[in-house]
């Protein structure tokens, strides 16, 4: 027979704003492949059992970010999640902390709007012209804010952060992680701007400590030291400003 | 199912074109999980609060004589107080522990022109200052309880 | 009624090309009105997967006419060489400009920018970001994007049907993937920059977005495709997913090896010479597959597969320069590249064909332009190099950036009624789609079946049999397509229903793909017949032209423009 195939129930949240009044879960039966990612049971459930379960995927290689979802009560990216790692019971829903559009699709706008806050881009008093070429970076000044800057925006870090779940003003591990990118690139000189917003409400300051952001983010950018060391340049570049007087260019 | 998050949670600044079902908090929310660890480490706030409050009245007391002094130590070598100074110190190690493990992660690559030592430096400093500290408040307290 | 929205000009697709093609309008007209319409968040497209690299004369050893004459050659002498020219001149401008935006090149211990070798490219002049230089590009440009408010940004809207005004092309009709409702968005021009379609083809590196959509828009429109029968199969991918492993492996000195531990691509001759692993793409997907077809490949449950070997690299080098490859290695094929090799086969990558457009990223059809993937200058004729499709992003995005708001300002805006009229025709026409209960045919075997037939006739060896046989088969599944049945009547966020949409693109792409494939009675560049095995330049030196025509495509030719290097053997 050769048969490796085996089956296991996936218990999904389902939600129809059309025509449910909350989220309800659905379980589906099937066989699975011992190789597949839980991604793949997803689609095998919609393309053969079930045409109306709506998800979000794209590039099925852990890099686009459009795969999240609570598996088992963890953010995770369904793409890159081994079925062989679960149970016979696995539970599928849309990304916590988040409103639910449908299914497992959650409302990314507010992220969105959050990432655009920090003033994600390079910020410098002169724009450079083409012809004055590339700017020399060394390998460690690239170093400095390189891993800052491996984020997919997959907002797993949202779902997992109990501030999140509680403020919503928080701008959230993901938008102060990459402002702080910014902040950190030697061709930058956005970092006073920066350092403002985050002694504003909402923002660096409201993190607690929870470390949870870090724990599940899948490219390892560790949002929580991001966070940290925000809070330290802030409160430095705001002591510094009390003894020094401003420098140029604001 | 899961329990419901702030009902504004991660919501844009306008509502969306359709419906949707409010926010849900993680399934493992508040105790179950690492999340147990974390709402410990916020609990021990309630602690800070109540030794607060044991520092004034220790303060209050030093300034109003030495007999009301000394009944305020008679007080803290009575069992209520010793179990909730063994439960204080317990919470307290356990932030320290917690909050030193953040310290070289939390550091920032740079301050102008200087970069800090690496972690196991950082997290040696903060664990000798803060015995340090505690050996020497314990020397003077001591030398003031029995003079 | 269906909400209508005016803006300057419009933008189909969110990636490299598109998000270049907006900030190219703004800088020339920070009051443009430019809306960016992509069905997904612009941080998803599938830019973001590209891995090795973007090239560019970067070093003193190198020179325009060198990044050209390998281009040139690399397309088989296909591809247009004025637009080669002003590719290869604009190429370091663009990379720069991303340099300024912030994007993290790998750098060499000066600070310089730092390069690296590719297949078919005679000096380093490959900039790359670690191994994740599509990620590291699109998040720069959407990031930079971000600055300008004049861009309305319509995200998950899906682009159904191109809005043509007297002769001119005015907008598009989008469907509003959450709400379920139609939306008009109109310009005075527009701009396609939809990618590619490997999603016709069963193994391919694309992910699930890449479905042909701006092909098909133009394509329905009356607006030729071109050369769509050369499909690039990289030579690297994993087995059953088709997940890439990026060409960086062989620039930073990976070997392919057959189940014998052979290096067959030095030791055999399959035309690549001394280049062996840093060979065109298409040459060494040809090896790959004769070295399967002669018994020396290892089989596995996908197939038959050959080896890519990192060991001899050392941890060290793979961890600096290809960190993701590592990861996606052990996650998707259960193998440490440290340790063991890696299996790899071709697998459609990307198509060298698409929107016939000009070198001003230009259709035939008045304000209508197309840039990166989705168009054919043509720069790449019938075989890309490596590293040349993200600068082509750049180049030909901020090209038609420039040029589309250019033409909108000289233009008049169309009748809107008359094109709310074709909006609210194909919000009708989508409705009717929409969990649509009578057919007998399932959508899943539409596809596999869809899949079966083009790997069939345009893999990466084909023979007149099998092509006409795609071509029928294509036919046939376009009849069955419209009797496909839908399961999910909702409104909001109907998955199913895109993906029924994105159907329809695909089969006009894949008939667009079959027909100019069997029309090619030559092999060249990625286009090989087992039935017509020789270049032949005297007959076939043309660009295919494919028009819609509900009777079945019309072919036709262009000339390739040649005047300086003139068509020789391609060997390496």
């Amino acid at each position: 027979m050769g048969d490796d195939r085996r089956k296991k129930t996936f218990v999904i949240s389902r939600f129809d704003p059309d025509r449910d009044d909350a989220p309800r879960a659905q379980s589906y039966e099937i066989a699975v492949e011992p190789d597949w990612k839980v991604l793949d049971a997803l689609n095998y459930i919609k393309d053969e059992v079930d045409g109306t379960l709506s998800h979000r995927w794209s590039c099925r290689m852990a890099v686009c970010g459009s795969c999240g979802m609570m598996v088992d009560g963890e953010p995770r990216l369904t793409c890159k999640e081994a079925i062989s790692d679960y149970g016979d019971t696995v539970e599928i829903a849309p990304l916590a902390n988040f409103p639910i559009v449908r299914d497992l699709v959650i409302d990314s706008d507010g992220f969105m709007e959050k990432l655009k806050s920090v003033k994600p881009w390079i910020i410098r008093a002169k724009q450079l012209a083409a012809e004055e070429g590339p700017l020399r970076q060394s390998p460690a000044e690239l170093e400095e804010f390189k891993q800052f800057s491996m984020c997919i925006n997959c907002m797993l870090c949202y779902s997992a952060c109990p501030v999140v779940a509680n403020e919503p003003e928080f701008i959230g591990p993901a938008a102060i992680a990459l402002g702080h990118r910014y902040s950190l690139d030697s061709r930058d000189e956005g970092a006073a701007e920066r350092n403002e917003i985050f002694r504003g409400p909402g923002t660096v300051f409201s993190c607690s400590f929870a470390n949870e952001c870090s724990e599940v983010c899948p490219k390892h950018v560790d949002p929580a030291a991001a966070v940290n060391q925000a809070k330290l340049n802030a409160v430095v570049d705001w002591a510094l400003r009390l003894i020094l007087p401003r420098r140029g260019g604001e | 199912m899961a329990r419901n998050a702030h009902p504004r949670a991660m919501a844009p600044a306008k509502p969306g074109s359709t419906r949707t079902a409010p926010p849900r908090l993680p399934d493992r929310f508040p105790l179950g999980g690492r999340y147990l660890a974390y709402t410990l480490f916020d609990w021990t706030g309630i602690l800070y609060l109540l030794l607060g409050l044991l520092v004034l009245c220790a303060v209050w007391s030093l300034g109003s004589g030495e007999s009301v002094w000394n009944a305020l130590l008679e007080r803290h070598r009575s069992a209520p107080y010793i179990g909730f100074h063994a439960i204080a110190l317990v919470g307290v190690v356990f932030v320290g522990i917690r909050f030193f493990g953040f310290f070289p992660k939390a550091q920032p690559p740079r301050i102008g022109p200087l970069k800090p030592p690496p972690g196991p430096v950082i997290l040696a400093a903060l664990y000798a200052l803060w015995i340090g500290v505690t050996v020497v408040l314990t020397i003077v307290l001591a030398g003031g309880a029995r003079g | 009624m269906v909400e209508t929205a005016i803006h300057d000009i419009v933008i189909v697709g969110g990636g490299a090309a598109g998000l270049r093609a907006a900030i190219a309008a703004t800088e020339i007209d920070p009051e443009a009105s430019i809306a960016l319409v992509s069905k997904v968040y612009p941080m998803r497209s599938h830019t973001v997967s590209a891995e090795g690299g973007a090239a560019a004369v970067a070093r003193e050893d190198d020179s325009f006419e060198m990044h050209g004459y390998d281009t040139v050659k690399g397309s088989d002498f296909l591809g247009d060489q004025d637009a080669i020219r002003y590719f290869v001149e604009q190429a370091p401008r663009e990379l720069t400009l991303l340099e300024h935006w912030g994007c993290p090149w790998s750098r060499n211990e000066d600070g310089t920018v730092a390069t690296r070798a590719f297949g078919g490219m005679s000096t380093k002049r490959t900039w790359y970001a670690a191994d994740k230089v599509g990620f590291h590009m699109l998040h720069a440009l959407f990031q930079h994007s971000l600055r300008f408010e004049n861009i309305a940004r319509y995200d998950e809207h899906f682009a159904t049907k191109l809005l043509v005004d007297d002769g001119t092309a005015r907008g598009v009709a989008a469907l509003d993937i959450r709400s379920g409702r139609v939306r008009v968005v109109l310009g005075r021009a527009v701009i396609l920059a939809t990618g590619g379609a490997g999603k016709i083809f069963p193994f391919t590196t694309n992910g699930n977005i890449k479905t042909g959509d701006g092909m098909a828009l133009a394509y329905r429109a009356g607006v030729a495709l071109k050369d769509m029968e050369f499909v690039q199969y990289h030579p690297t991918g994993l087995p059953g997913t088709g997940i890439l492993i990026t060409e960086a492996t062989r620039g930073e000195g990976g070997h392919v090896i057959n189940a014998d531990g052979e290096r067959f691509l030095a030791t055999r001759d399959y035309g690549v010479g001394t280049k062996a692993e840093l060979g065109p793409r298409d040459m060494i997907s040809r090896a790959i597959i004769q070295e399967i077809e002669a018994g020396r490949g290892i089989s596995g449950p996908y197939g038959e597969y050959v080896h890519l070997d990192l060991r001899h690299l050392g941890e060290a080098k793979i961890v600096a320069r290809l960190p993701m490859v590592r990861e996606i290695a052990k996650i998707y094929a259960g193998v440490d590249p440290v340790h063991e090799p890696i299996p790899i086969r071709p697998v459609v990558h990307y198509m060298m064909g698409g929107v016939d457009t000009d070198i001003g990223a230009a259709t035939s059809l008045p304000g209508l332009y197309a840039a990166g993937e989705v168009a054919a200058v043509s720069i790449n004729g019938s075989n890309r190099l490596g590293s040349n499709s993200l600068t082509e992003c750049l180049v030909f995005g901020a090209s038609a950036g420039h040029n589309a708001l250019a033409f909108a300002k000289d233009s008049s805006a169309g009748s809107e009624d008359a094109l709310r009229r074709q909006g609210e025709e194909e919000a009708a026409r989508i409705e009717a789609l929409r969990g649509k209960q009578t057919g007998g045919e399932k959508l899943s075997r539409i596809r596999a079946d869809l899949h079966r037939a083009m790997e069939s006739g345009c893999g990466v060896y084909r023979t007149g049999e099998t092509m006409d046989a795609t071509v029928r088969a294509v036919a046939e599944l376009k009849e069955r397509y419209a009797d496909v049945a839908l399961e999910d009547s909702s409104a909001v966020f109907n998955t199913e229903l895109v993906a029924a949409l994105e159907m329809g693109n695909m089969l006009d792409t894949a008939e667009a793909v079959a027909h100019s494939a069997a029309s090619r009675n030559e092999s060249r560049g990625a286009h090989t017949r087992r039935d017509a095995p020789s270049r032949d330049d005297q007959n076939f030196l043309y660009h295919t032209l494919c028009h819609f025509d509900p009777a079945g495509p019309r072919l036709s030719k262009a000339d390739v423009t040649l005047g300086h290097w003139e068509p020789e053997e391609r060997k390496y």
